[in-house]
C-alpha cells in the first residue's frame, strides 16, 4: 500500500495493512535540514526549502506524509504583523509574531491577505510537495484554530479578560477569525492538500474553561469543519479530557490530542468508531530520552487506543534518528493489529 | 489609627476585591488603608496576597482559569500601587528582600505566567526588572550585571525555547557564580532545572516566592 493510499483509507476508516506514520503538524528535522546543508531559520521563506526539507525528513524515516508550513505566523505576517525569524539565533527557534494588535477594533484584515507576507512560499512550497511526490506521499496543510489565531492576533491577555469584560466584542472578533480560518484551509484544499488540520492549540482547559470552550470555541469551529472538505482533523493540545467529547460534535473526521490526553477514557467516551490520533510527547520521546525507551511510548499509545499515533506537537526538529527510527519500526510493527476504528486488510 | 475591627474589614475589602476581581472595590480599601492609617504591609500581604492565594486555589480546583487569574491580578495590582509607596523598610524587617530579573526566553512570547511570577515577586517586596518576553539569551546576563540582582528567573511556555535556559544558566554562572537562578514554565520540570543547572524550580507561582526567599537566604548565608 502506497503512504498517501494509506492515509486516504485511514481517514475514510476502510481496512489499511497497518498502522500510517504521519502527523498533522511539522515534522521536519534537523538530519533533513543538514542534509541540504541550510539553516532551520532559511527554511521558512523559501517554497523550495520548505518543499524539499519536509519531503527529505519524511524520506529519511520513511513517514507517510509531509505537511507544511513549520511556523503560526505565515497568517499574521500577510496581515501585517511581521515575523521574528531569529537569523542571527543560535540553535533552533521557531519564528514568532513580534508585535500583536493591542485592541479588538484595531484589527484590520486586507481582502488580499493570501498573496501578501510568505502565504505564496507555502502555496508554491506545496504544489512543489504534490508534484515531486508523485501521488505517494500525503501531503498535509494546518491552519490555527479561531480561538487560536485570535491569540497570535491580539495581545493573549487582552483576548483572554475580554471574554469576561467584553464578551460581545470577542465573540464578534472571533466570528471574523472563523471566516480567516475558513479561508486559508479551503485556499490549502484547493491547492491539493491531502488532510488538513485545524489547530486550536491555544483553548485547552489548562487556559479557558469547558463552559467558555462551549460557548466561544465550538461554534466557531463547528462552522470552520461544516465548511470543509474531509479529511479533516481537529487537533488540541493541553489539557482536552473534560472537553473531549464537546470537541467530538464539532464536524471533524478525526481528533488529535497530546500527551496530557487520558486516551483510554477518551476512547471509552466516544467509542470504537471515532478515529483518535495522538498522544506522545514528541520533545521527551524524541529528543530527551534514550532510544531503547521510545518502544514503550508508542505501544502505550496504540494500548491506549490510538488510531494512528501522532506526535502532541510538531517534532522538535533536533530529534535523535534513533529514536524517531525506534517510533516508525514500533508503529509499523505494533500498528500491523487493527485499531479501534480501522481494520486491516 | 483605626480599629482592630475596621482593619479586618478593609482587608476582608482587599482578599474579596482581588478574588473577585473587583477592581474598584480594591481602589477604595487600598486608599482607605493609606487615608486611615492602617499599614500598608499588612494590607499587602493579609489582603491582597491572601486573595490571591485564594484564586491560586480556586484555579488548582478548575473553578478559575486563566481569564479570571488575569483579571483577579489586575485587581490585585490596582491595590498595590496604592499601597506599595506606603510600605516602610521596617515593614519588611527580617524578611530577606532582594532583586531579580525576571523575562521570558528568545523565541517565546508567551508571558503570562512570567508576569503572574513577577506579581508574587512585587507582593513579596522584591525590586523587580522585568525584561519583558522574547529576550535574547544576553540580555539576561547584561541586566544581572547592571543591577547586580540576586535572582535571575527565566520562563518558557514551550518545550522549544526551554533549550536556551541551560546557555542562560551557564553564561550568568560563568560571570557571576553566585547568582540564583530559577527556572518556571509549562514545559519545566525538577529534572530540567537541574540538569541546567539551575538553583531553583517552581512549579507554581506560590512556590517561586518561597524557593526564592530561601535562595536569596542561602546566599546571604554564604557570604
Amino acid at each position: 500500500m502506497q503512504p498517501k493510499e494509506r492515509v486516504e483509507r485511514f481517514f475514510k476508516k476502510e481496512p489499511v495493512d497497518t498502522m500510517p506514520c504521519f502527523s498533522g503538524m511539522g515534522t521536519v528535522t534537523v538530519q533533513a535540514i543538514d542534509k541540504m546543508r541550510i539553516r532551520f531559520a532559511q527554511v521558512h521563506s523559501s517554497p523550495e526549502y520548505l518543499a524539499a526539507s519536509a519531503l527529505t525528513s519524511a524520506e529519511i524515516y520513511g513517514f507517510d506524509g509531509a505537511v507544511v508550513p513549520y511556523d503560526m505566523c505565515t497568517v499574521p505576517e500577510a496581515l501585517g504583523r511581521g515575523v521574528s525569524l531569529y537569523e542571527d539565533a543560535e540553535g533552533i527557534l521557531y519564528p514568532t509574531v513580534p508585535s500583536k494588535w493591542e485592541a479588538l477594533e484595531e484589527v484590520e484584515i486586507p481582502s488580499d491577505f493570501l498573496k501578501k507576507g510568505r502565504m505564496p512560499v507555502v502555496d508554491e512550497a506545496i504544489s512543489i510537495m504534490k508534484s515531486r511526490s508523485n501521488g505517494n506521499l500525503a501531503v498535509g496543510g494546518w491552519v490555527l484554530g479561531p480561538f487560536t489565531m485570535a491569540g497570535q492576533l491580539i495581545e493573549l491577555a487582552v483576548l483572554l479578560k475580554g471574554i469576561k469584560k467584553n464578551k460581545e466584542g470577542v465573540e464578534s472578533f472571533l466570528s471574523d477569525m472563523t471566516d480567516l480560518v475558513i479561508e486559508v484551509a479551503r485556499h490549502y484544499q484547493e491547492l491539493g492538500v491531502d488532510y488538513m488540520t485545524i489547530r486550536e492549540m491555544g483553548s485547552g482547559t489548562d487556559i479557558i474553561s469547558p463552559r467558555m470552550w462551549k460557548t466561544l470555541v465550538q461554534p466557531n469551529l463547528e462552522k470552520v469543519f461544516s465548511s470543509l472538505k474531509s479529511p479533516k482533523i481537529l487537533h488540541i493540545c493541553g489539557s482536552t479530557d473534560l472537553i473531549i467529547e464537546m470537541m467530538n460534535e464539532c464536524g471533524a473526521d478525526a481528533l488529535s490530542v497530546d500527551q496530557k490526553n487520558n486516551v483510554a477514557e477518551s476512547r471509552k467516551k466516544l467509542g470504537d468508531d471515532v478515529l483518535i490520533l495522538g498522544n506522545f510527547d514528541p520533545f521527551g520521546t524524541l529528543v530527551q530520552i534514550d532510544a531503547s525507551e521510545v518502544e514503550p511510548v508508542i505501544k502505550k499509545c496504540i494500548d491506549d487506543g490510538v488510531d494512528a499515533v501522532w506526535p502532541g506537537c510538531d517534532l522538535w526538529p533536533d530529534v535523535k534518528k534513533e529514536n524517531v527510527e525506534a517510533c516508525v519500526r514500533t508503529i509499523r510493527e505494533y500498528g500491523i493489529k487493527a485499531s479501534p476504528a480501522v481494520g486491516r486488510v | 489609627m483605626g480599629t482592630e475591627e475596621r482593619r479586618q474589614e478593609l482587608l476582608k475589602a482587599l482578599k474579596e476585591g482581588v478574588v473577585e476581581y473587583e477592581e474598584d472595590q480594591v481602589e477604595e480599601a487600598a486608599k482607605a488603608v493609606v487615608e486611615e492609617g492602617f499599614n500598608a504591609y499588612d494590607a499587602v500581604m493579609n489582603g491582597l496576597a491572601a486573595g490571591m492565594e485564594v484564586v491560586g486555589d480556586l484555579y488548582d480546583k478548575q473553578e478559575y482559569f486563566v481569564p479570571e487569574l488575569l483579571m483577579c491580578a489586575d485587581a490585585l495590582y490596582v491595590g498595590l500601587d496604592i499601597l506599595k509607596p506606603h510600605i516602610s523598610l521596617e515593614d519588611l524587617g527580617d524578611k530577606p528582600k532582594g532583586q531579580v530579573v525576571i523575562g521570558t526566553i528568545q523565541g517565546d512570547v508567551h508571558d503570562i505566567g512570567k508576569n503572574i511570577i513577577k506579581m508574587m515577586f512585587d507582593v513579596a517586596g522584591f525590586t523587580v526588572h522585568d525584561l519583558g518576553r522574547d529576550v535574547p539569551l544576553e540580555k539576561f546576563v547584561e541586566e544581572q550585571l547592571r543591577t547586580d540582582s540576586e535572582i535571575v528567573a527565566l520562563s518558557a511556555m514551550m518545550t522549544t525555547t526551554m533549550m536556551g535556559m541551560k546557555k542562560v544558566v551557564e553564561m550568568i554562572k560563568e560571570k557571576n557564580p553566585n547568582v540564583a537562578i530559577m527556572l518556571g514554565g509549562a514545559p519545566v520540570t525538577k529534572e530540567t532545572a537541574d540538569l541546567f543547572g539551575a538553583d531553583g524550580y517552581a512549579e507554581s507561582a506560590g512556590n517561586a516566592v518561597q524557593e526564592a526567599i530561601k535562595m536569596i537566604t542561602r546566599l546571604r548565608e554564604m557570604q
